[in-house]
């Protein structure tokens, strides 16, 4: 095959140095976001109106609830905002709604039982907790898996995500009112779904890792597509990334509104793209690599601007190193063979103690606290999800901003409820 | 009296235009010889059967006189004026609806003659939807405005000539009363969003308000530039002016784009459809509407959408005329009028399928810093034409 | 085909954004437009065209009604409980012990069909599930029956044992249920036969060791390795907790 051998040179390094999302007049500096300024003089704080309207205000403000059956929730959520007029003065967001006591539910079950409860989580990135929960259980096992299965389970999380971004694309098409955005972006996320289809039998709830391993090898049918798959998918995500970076009546919309300082950032507790593109330079991937993250050539895109764009540059770019980071996986795994081991046998009982375990999830850095007591059923086992912290930015993040623009903003974060409320 | 003794005694087809209550005075007019033909065949039947029956009665004579055919063939009018736009706007809908599809590369409807029996299957289902209505709706503005919007829409779509024998009215103001009737429907539209006391609409109806600042005054100045340029507001007058000279989008190009643009807006079609924008008012000010009184609301915005694209037809594409094939023309103008009306919706189609909505403060911008300045340039461009006798 | 993103976009591609730029993503739209004009587009007629799937699609499961053994992994396995063991007449018409399925609970996590020791429950292509009533999502295990299975279907459960791997021999994989066998504590044993009754391959016999105190024979089980499937029946119903399963690993 022609794709087989990687080629680091045709790559470039990042960051590149000296640009940006926002114009450099643009970016904000402490002492402005205390005065409440944002760039285009959009005021932040209500406080700092008095200029605008003359002094003073007449108009009575409105609650409105938004959600939780509302389009601009991608799920069950409610975002209650107070508008003066087009503007968000202030808003407040509700969770709950898809409550199932998974965490509870678990505690009943042996440690085999929770992996597809563990799909569950997450519907568009199904593999990637359970992952996290075949790490955390072989972590407090000491079990060291086989570097094959490392390499599948990689390929695995990189599918995944780019399912999830892929979704997420789907759904900043909608939420800006262009419904090509979301076919196009669905028909790419169907080629990866019948790459799941065809590494484990299912779309979306894959049940596919192990502790100890994997549920199967990749099947020779795997071996041929995803190849194809990678190639023809950097082609095709061109004509998306033409249809949305290129119209202006998309940037527009996304530079320079929802704007996250690194401060904030720290002090929210957002991960993810979103801390990305503030410029945070962290991801667990490269910083606390598992699973053999540290052997795959890979670029961690950082942008400084902390706004709506900078967030949908810094997801697009991971797409494009997600198929990059495919590529070397599956090169690996051509080079160890068939006859490699891929499922160790796991204890059923795990010894008493505590394990915790962080990945890079699509979403931000996803974390599993288990407490075991020697058993065969976990005595506690703690879900951290990255978008239960992002989504309390939500105040913050509409704040000042006009109400046209909250489908917009909370699209680039990228809500998933099911791992929200679990 | 005249003896009638078979069927073809009672049907004769006279000339429209020697009936002495004829409305249209001295222009020919098409659709008004329809009915009147129509007339002639049903009264006729009619009078014959009763005659038959009843011998000499008084009402056989009285169906198919002057007056009374006058009457029933305006009836029949009525009808046919509504039923062509309205037959026009279904094909541009199902041509939305297979271009957005196939340019999304799926195969947009499939129901029945390439997917043009879906529109029809849509409208019979909105009529047997449930009729939901809030309590608290002011329910007197809730229902004027509702039929007030579509009312005046579907009056809009009738106004548009055809051709110059397929008309209501043959104002010398023709365009100015077209322009008057559209700018209506805003205020409506406002008042709904607030009779209807929910948040969304509201907002959805101020939304309405709003953007009609942006677009309206570049929108009045082009209509003015063409006026200029043919002299006369009379639709007919356009279109001639066009025929004789040269088609308006040459010389107006960048009236011909911004124009394109303006009345996307007026037509509330994407990407300025504010105020219905779905992904943050539910469904703008229609959202409290249901059943029959929703589905007629999105058959007024597909009238006002058609009625876009026929000004648009009427001001730059030479109206029903096509150049250089001389008495060709008289054979079909209407149906050529009705296409050059569904090529200009399918550029809408175009730029609904490449572009997001854009916000209120955006097509604010846009309409002062952008259209209005292409305006005044294209009546300057215009002007210097003018002046220096080039057309 | 280096994939050039940012830098492309530090090279100006996003210089225009305070303009009305909208001409090339129509222009991508038409092109797209054109092409599914002439070619078809890729969605596909779902009633009428199907997609293609591998064997190992994760439809609903299937039962090869005599090859099942009645041992109940899956029921022990399912996450759902959606499996329950019901008593049915086989081909004789002596009853046994058969799973029977209810698809309402049913989350195709295909754990019977990987559980299963002799690969007799499978996983099918078959999606198209809707019925009019709940009782109708009951499959029975007759029901469950399915023709055109092949060998992709049996989902295959084999593993490589830590110790193995340890040593270098990685490529030897283990059938799962011909590792683990249950072990007993002599001492705990009450020589009640529980375990014999339930083990559904009957590879347990009570041999007798010597008598008791009160005169009675002492009945311990003892396993026979090659029939066991490691189900933990035994295990299960022991009511003193004198069998374990003694894993290898």
């Amino acid at each position: 095959m022609a794709n087989d051998n990687y080629d680091s040179s045709k790559y470039p390094k990042y960051p590149i140095e000296g640009f940006d999302t926002l114009p450099p007049d643009m970016h904000l500096t402490p002492e402005a976001i205390a005065e409440g300024a944002l760039p285009e003089n959009v005021p932040r704080n209500p406080a700092a109106w008095t200029h605008v309207h003359g002094g003073r205000m007449d108009t009575d403000p409105m609650w409105i609830t938004m959600g939780p059956q509302h389009p601009f929730s991608h799920g069950l959520w409610t975002l209650r905002v107070k508008a003066d007029g087009e503007m968000v003065t202030d808003a407040e967001p509700i969770i709950g709604y898809l409550h199932r006591g998974w965490e509870k539910e678990v505690e009943n079950r042996t440690y085999p039982k929770i992996i597809p409860m563990a799909d569950r989580l997450c519907y568009a990135a199904s593999m990637t907790y359970t992952h996290l929960y075949c790490m955390t259980c072989e972590k407090a096992l000491g079990l060291e898996i086989p570097e094959k299965t490392k390499y599948i389970r990689i390929v695995a999380d990189e599918i995944n995500r780019l399912q999830s971004h892929l979704m997420w694309l789907a759904a900043v098409g909608t939420d800006f009112g262009n419904f090509t955005g979301f076919i196009w972006a669905t028909r790419e996320r169907e080629y990866w779904m019948d790459m799941n289809v065809r590494l484990c039998g299912a779309r979306m709830t894959t049940n596919y890792p192990r502790i100890g391993g994997v549920r199967n090898d990749t099947p020779e049918i795997f071996d041929r597509d995803i190849i194809r798959c990678c190639d023809r998918f950097d082609k095709a995500l061109w004509d998306i990334i033409t249809l949305f970076d290129d119209n202006s009546t998309f940037t527009s919309r996304m530079i320079g509104t929802g704007i996250l300082t690194r401060e904030q950032c720290a002090n929210l507790g957002i991960t993810g793209p979103a801390m990305r593109g503030t410029g945070v330079d962290f991801d667990v991937r490269r910083d606390d690599p598992y699973d053999n993250y540290d052997k795959i050539d890979f670029d961690v895109p950082v942008l400084t601007a902390g706004d709506s764009y900078a967030r949908y540059v810094v997801r697009v770019e991971e797409m494009f190193q997600s198929t990059r980071i495919i590529r070397q996986a599956m090169a690996k795994i051509r080079a160890l063979g068939k006859s490699a081991p891929y499922r160790l046998k796991a204890p059923m009982n795990i010894p008493a103690g505590t394990t915790r375990m962080r990945m890079e999830d699509p979403r931000g850095t996803s974390y599993m606290y288990l407490v075991s007591d020697g058993t065969d059923k976990p005595y506690r086992l703690k879900v951290r999800s990255p978008i239960f912290n992002n989504v309390s930015s939500s105040k913050q993040l509409v704040t000042g901003c006009r109400i046209a623009d909250i489908p917009v903003i909370m699209a680039m974060i990228d809500m998933c409820l099911g791992e929200t409320d679990r | 009296m005249v003896e009638y003794q078979s069927i073809l005694d009672w049907i004769n087809f006279p000339d429209p235009m020697s009936n002495p209550y004829y409305p249209f005075g001295d222009a020919y007019n098409l659709p008004y010889d329809i009915s009147m033909k129509i007339w002639e065949i049903l009264g006729g039947t009619i009078a014959w059967l009763l005659n038959l029956i009843f011998p000499n009665n008084g009402i056989s004579g009285w169906l198919v006189c002057d007056m009374t055919a006058n009457f029933f063939a305006l009836v029949v009018f009525m009808i046919l004026m509504f039923a062509v736009p309205f037959i026009g706007c279904l094909v541009s809908l199902w041509e939305e609806r297979k271009i957005l599809g196939r340019a999304m590369d799926r195969r947009g409807t499939m129901i029945g003659m390439w997917g043009f029996l879906q529109c029809v299957a849509d409208g019979l289902k909105t009529f047997m939807k449930e009729n939901v209505q809030s309590k608290a709706v002011d329910k007197m503005a809730f229902m004027w405005t509702c039929s007030l919007v579509i009312g005046v829409s579907v009056l809009l779509a009738i106004m548009v000539p055809l051709s110059g024998r397929w008309f209501v009215v043959d104002y010398g103001s023709g365009l100015l009363i077209i322009m008057a009737l559209y700018a209506l429907a805003p205020f409506f539209i406002l008042v709904s969003g607030w009779a209807q006391n929910n948040k969304f609409t509201l907002i959805g109806g101020i939304r309405a308000a709003e953007m009609m600042l942006a677009y309206e005054i570049p929108i009045l100045i082009i209509i003015a530039t063409v006026a200029l340029e043919a002299g006369t507001f009379n639709i007919n007058g356009i279109v001639q002016a066009q025929y004789d000279t040269i088609p308006y989008f040459i010389p107006q190009f960048v009236g011909f784009i911004t124009f394109l643009f303006c009345a996307t807006a007026e037509a509330e079609r994407a990407p300025f459809d504010l105020a219905e924008a779905e992904s943050e008012l539910v469904e703008g000010w229609q959202t409290e509407y249901s059943g029959m009184k929703w589905g007629l609301i999105m058959l007024a915005d597909y009238l006002r959408g058609y009625v876009s694209c026929a000004m648009i037809v009427i001001m730059f594409f030479g109206g029903w005329n096509i150049p250089f094939i001389g008495d060709w023309n008289n054979y079909m103008p209407e149906f050529v009028f009705l296409l050059k009306a569904w090529f200009v919706f399918l550029l809408m189609i175009l730029i609904r399928v490449g572009t997001a909505r854009v916000r209120t403060d955006q097509i604010l911008n846009l309409g002062w810093r952008v259209f209005m300045p292409l305006a005044v340039a294209n009546l300057m461009i215009v002007l210097m034409l003018k002046v220096g006798g080039i057309i | 085909m280096a994939m050039n993103y940012l830098e492309e976009y530090r090279d100006g591609r996003h210089r225009t954004w305070k303009d009305l730029w909208v001409v090339r993503p129509i222009l991508v739209c038409c092109r797209l437009l054109l092409r599914t004009t002439i070619h078809r587009p890729v969605t596909v007629l779902y009633p009428y065209e199907a997609l293609w799937n591998p064997d190992n699609y994760r439809g609903r499961p299937a039962l090869e009604f005599n090859k099942c053994l009645g041992c109940g992994m899956c029921v022990r396995m399912c996450p759902c409980t959606a499996i329950i063991l019901v008593e049915t007449p086989d081909d004789e018409g002596k009853p046994v012990m058969r799973p029977q399925i209810n698809m309402g609970r049913c989350s195709f996590c295909a754990y019977c069909a990987e559980y299963c020791p002799v690969d007799a429950m499978t996983v099918t292509p078959i999606v198209e599930l809707a019925e009019y009533t709940r009782s109708d999502l009951i499959y029975g295990p007759r029901r469950l029956a399915y023709e055109h299975t092949t060998e992709g279907m049996k989902v295959k459960f084999e593993e490589t044992l830590i110790s193995d791997y340890k040593n270098g021999n990685g490529e030897i994989r283990h059938d799962h249920f011909s590792i683990d066998r249950p072990e007993l504590d002599e001492k705990k044993c009450i020589s009640c036969k529980k375990c014999a009754k339930v083990c559904p391959v009957n590879a347990i016999t009570m041999v007798e060791h010597g008598t008791n105190a009160k005169g009675r024979p002492i009945l311990w089980p003892e396993v026979k390795s090659d029939v066991c499937v490691s189900c933990s029946n035994c295990i299960d119903a022991c009511p003193k907790s004198a069998l374990k399963m003694k894993e290898v690993l």
